[in-house]
């Protein structure tokens, strides 16, 4: 007993310990690593990643963080991209405001989510399916909006996004705060997000209560959906236009950065704060390792194994 | 074997040029932090370009901070915030889209100089690229003479408008075609995927050969690049169609060894030297340190290869190994 104990503190502590240890030898061998330039920075190249997975978190929370079978939206990235391609399409091919883009990409934006709500209630699909169906179909409707081709984007606002700064500090990170407060709220701290989480909690427990639990669903989907849409202005910003092909890595980094974070949640469940907090590691763990001069053939490999390290042991530490 | 011995003269000759800067004593790194952005390093041009540039600022005495795009045009871009919050002393800037230049124009104000490969910029100091005009004319003269001066081509161009070293290429192979009234260009053209392009020209060279039957296309050309041409051909060979030359530009080891085949739909091909042009770019680096005024653009020469046994002495001339 005590020794199991003793394997669950340890286990407890792994994920946590690893990153401290990690973050103290990036900052003992790069001199500006522990600098609020780099925090920023870091902070900046997060931002696409935190956006999606506030999306991710909210359907996790309502359909449970069981990867196959639980709630799971693999399309927001794609949601993000296609929301981006309308936007440059209107604003640069055909010299419409900026504005009536977003309007446009709203309401392509709804669809999406609505179709996967559809799915995965009505139509009983499951969740991982539902929405890596849906995500190729939205990738397919991009190539037609762009013909493949990169659209640049010089519009004031989304140039602002990019280069501005809010109270001295970049205006995306502020205004990604912002959009990270309001889920969190949502989720964590009214009614609804109560009855959003007893619904991921257990289903037929929640429908005992009284929970309309399939509403809840079907809002979680139309939230991370807006999720998508928010971040396809960021995505904007961070390349200056629509460049094909952002979708794959945007996908990899926001399903990473979510289950990272319930790694590190005392009860190892997924939360928003959770998911901005492995966004914000997963953006670290870059810059750190370009900041100490790590071989680029070697980087994507130990990222890989640090955060299978990280996920594994919070695994092991729910088991026990 | 003329042309293996013109192509050997040749390679010596830019060899010998790009390592005369070196030579001369003065061209030194040292003391200097050089960050290299490579937009992937999946294809062998780009890793080939970087592999140049890191160990020419390793032999000229610098250190490099080394970045990798993943080939996704937006995190190549992000990754020269990283270069500029570094502090890097200069930077060498391998491919990227227009997500890149405003990160150009920061490190510019930042006093910091940009070294770009195959990609022309206002905030650059220099670019080191190939000789895109004569590879864009010989290939379209190459393809002509293939298809014997008429039919119909389809051709992947997806880059023609995002990257002004494809928009050369692609500008001047359609400029020779105008000479060859009997040539049609299919409309729409095709557009090829950035990151998973011999898969992607392959589907979509298979739609492309269901709507085109026997005897009514006769030539496929990759309007920048050469990665796509690697589905195009096995989709020929899926199909069992032997109407349809191939035609591209890159001229990588992978390629060069699909044209060396017997009976290969792949005919012609432009071939680059991407690590000499990653070392030049290196190279420039340590000349504008010690104050030379560089031209704003540094060509490296290219080898036309034209059929199978040019692509066979080609292959071997610029040390790929040797082909039966």
């Amino acid at each position: 007993m005590t020794q199991s104990l003793t394997i669950r503190r340890i286990l407890d502590a792994l994920p946590i310990t690893v990153f401290v240890l990690l973050f103290l030898y990036l900052s003992l061998n790069s001199a500006n690593f522990l600098s609020f330039p780099t925090l920023e920075l870091i902070l900046k190249q997060a931002v696409p990643t935190v956006l999606v997975s506030l999306g991710l978190a909210t359907v996790i929370v309502a359909g449970g963080d069981d990867v196959v079978s639980g709630g799971i939206d693999l399309s927001i990235p794609a949601t993000a991209i296609i929301c981006a391609a309308i936007v440059a399409d209107q604003v640069t091919n055909h010299q419409s405001p900026l504005i009536w883009g977003l309007v446009l990409a709203f309401g392509a934006a709804g669809i999406i989510g609505a179709v996967n709500a559809g799915l995965v209630v009505w139509v009983r699909m499951t969740p991982l399916l539902a929405t890596l169906a849906t995500s190729v179909a939205i990738v397919g409707v991009t190539k037609v909006i762009t013909e493949s081709r990169r659209i640049g984007v010089t519009d004031p606002t989304i140039v602002f996004i990019r280069d501005g700064s809010i109270a001295g500090i970049a205006a995306g990170v502020v205004l990604t705060t912002i959009v990270a407060l309001a889920y969190w709220h949502l989720v964590h701290r009214t009614k609804w997000g109560m009855n959003l989480q007893a619904t991921g909690g257990s289903r037929d427990a929640a429908e005992i209560s009284g929970i309309p639990t399939n509403r809840f669903v079907v809002q979680s989907f139309l939230l991370a959906a807006f999720a998508g849409w928010i971040a396809c202005s960021f995505v904007l910003a961070r390349g200056s236009g629509s460049s094909p092909g952002s979708e794959e890595n945007l996908l990899l980094e926001m399903v990473l950065a979510t289950f990272l974070g319930a790694a590190f949640s005392p009860r190892r469940v997924v939360t928003v704060w959770g998911a901005v907090l492995g966004a914000v590691l997963v953006s670290a763990l870059s810059v750190g390792f370009i900041s100490i001069g790590v071989n680029v053939f070697w980087t994507g490999c130990i990222k890989g194994v640090l955060i299978l390290l990280v996920v594994a042991s919070a695994a092991a530490g729910r088991e026990q | 074997m003329k042309y293996t011995k013109k192509l050997a003269a040749a390679l010596a000759m830019s060899v010998s040029f790009a390592s005369m800067a070196a030579a001369d004593g003065h061209a030194t790194l040292e003391g200097k932090t050089v960050g290299v952005a490579v937009v992937g390093t999946q294809h062998f041009w780009d890793r080939e370009a970087f592999n140049g540039a890191v160990s020419t600022v390793e032999e000229l005495g610098g250190t490099v901070v080394p970045v990798d795009g993943g080939r996704d045009n937006q995190v190549h871009a992000d990754n020269h915030d990283i270069l500029l919050n570094q502090g890097v002393d200069a930077v060498i800037s391998i491919l990227g889209d227009g997500a890149v230049e405003p990160k150009f124009e920061a490190l510019k104000a930042a006093g910091i100089p940009v070294f770009t490969v195959d990609h022309q910029s206002p905030h650059a100091v220099n670019n080191t690229t190939s000789d895109n005009y004569y590879m864009g004319t010989t290939i379209g003269r190459y393809m002509a003479d293939a298809i014997g001066g008429e039919g119909k081509v389809a051709v992947f161009n997806a880059f023609e408008g995002a990257l002004r070293i494809c928009g050369i290429r692609a500008g001047l192979w359609k400029y020779v075609l105008e000479d060859y009234p009997g040539i049609e260009i299919i409309q729409p053209e095709l557009a090829e995927e950035f990151a998973n392009a011999p898969e992607d020209a392959r589907q979509k060279a298979l739609d492309l050969l269901t709507q085109y039957p026997e005897g009514t296309l006769d030539a496929i050309h990759v309007g920048c690049w050469d990665q796509p041409a690697i589905g195009i051909v096995q989709a020929l060979e899926e199909a069992g169609r032997t109407d349809v030359l191939v035609t591209a530009l890159d001229g990588g080891p992978d390629t060069l060894e699909i044209m060396a085949e017997d009976g290969s739909p792949f005919v012609a091909n432009v071939a680059q030297q991407p690590n000499l042009i990653g070392s030049t770019a290196a190279q420039n680096v340590a000349a504008h340190f010690a104050g030379e005024t560089l031209l704003p653009q540094t060509f490296v020469d290219v080898f036309p290869v034209n059929g199978q046994a040019e692509a066979k002495a080609a292959y071997e001339a610029l040390g790929y190994g040797t082909l039966d």
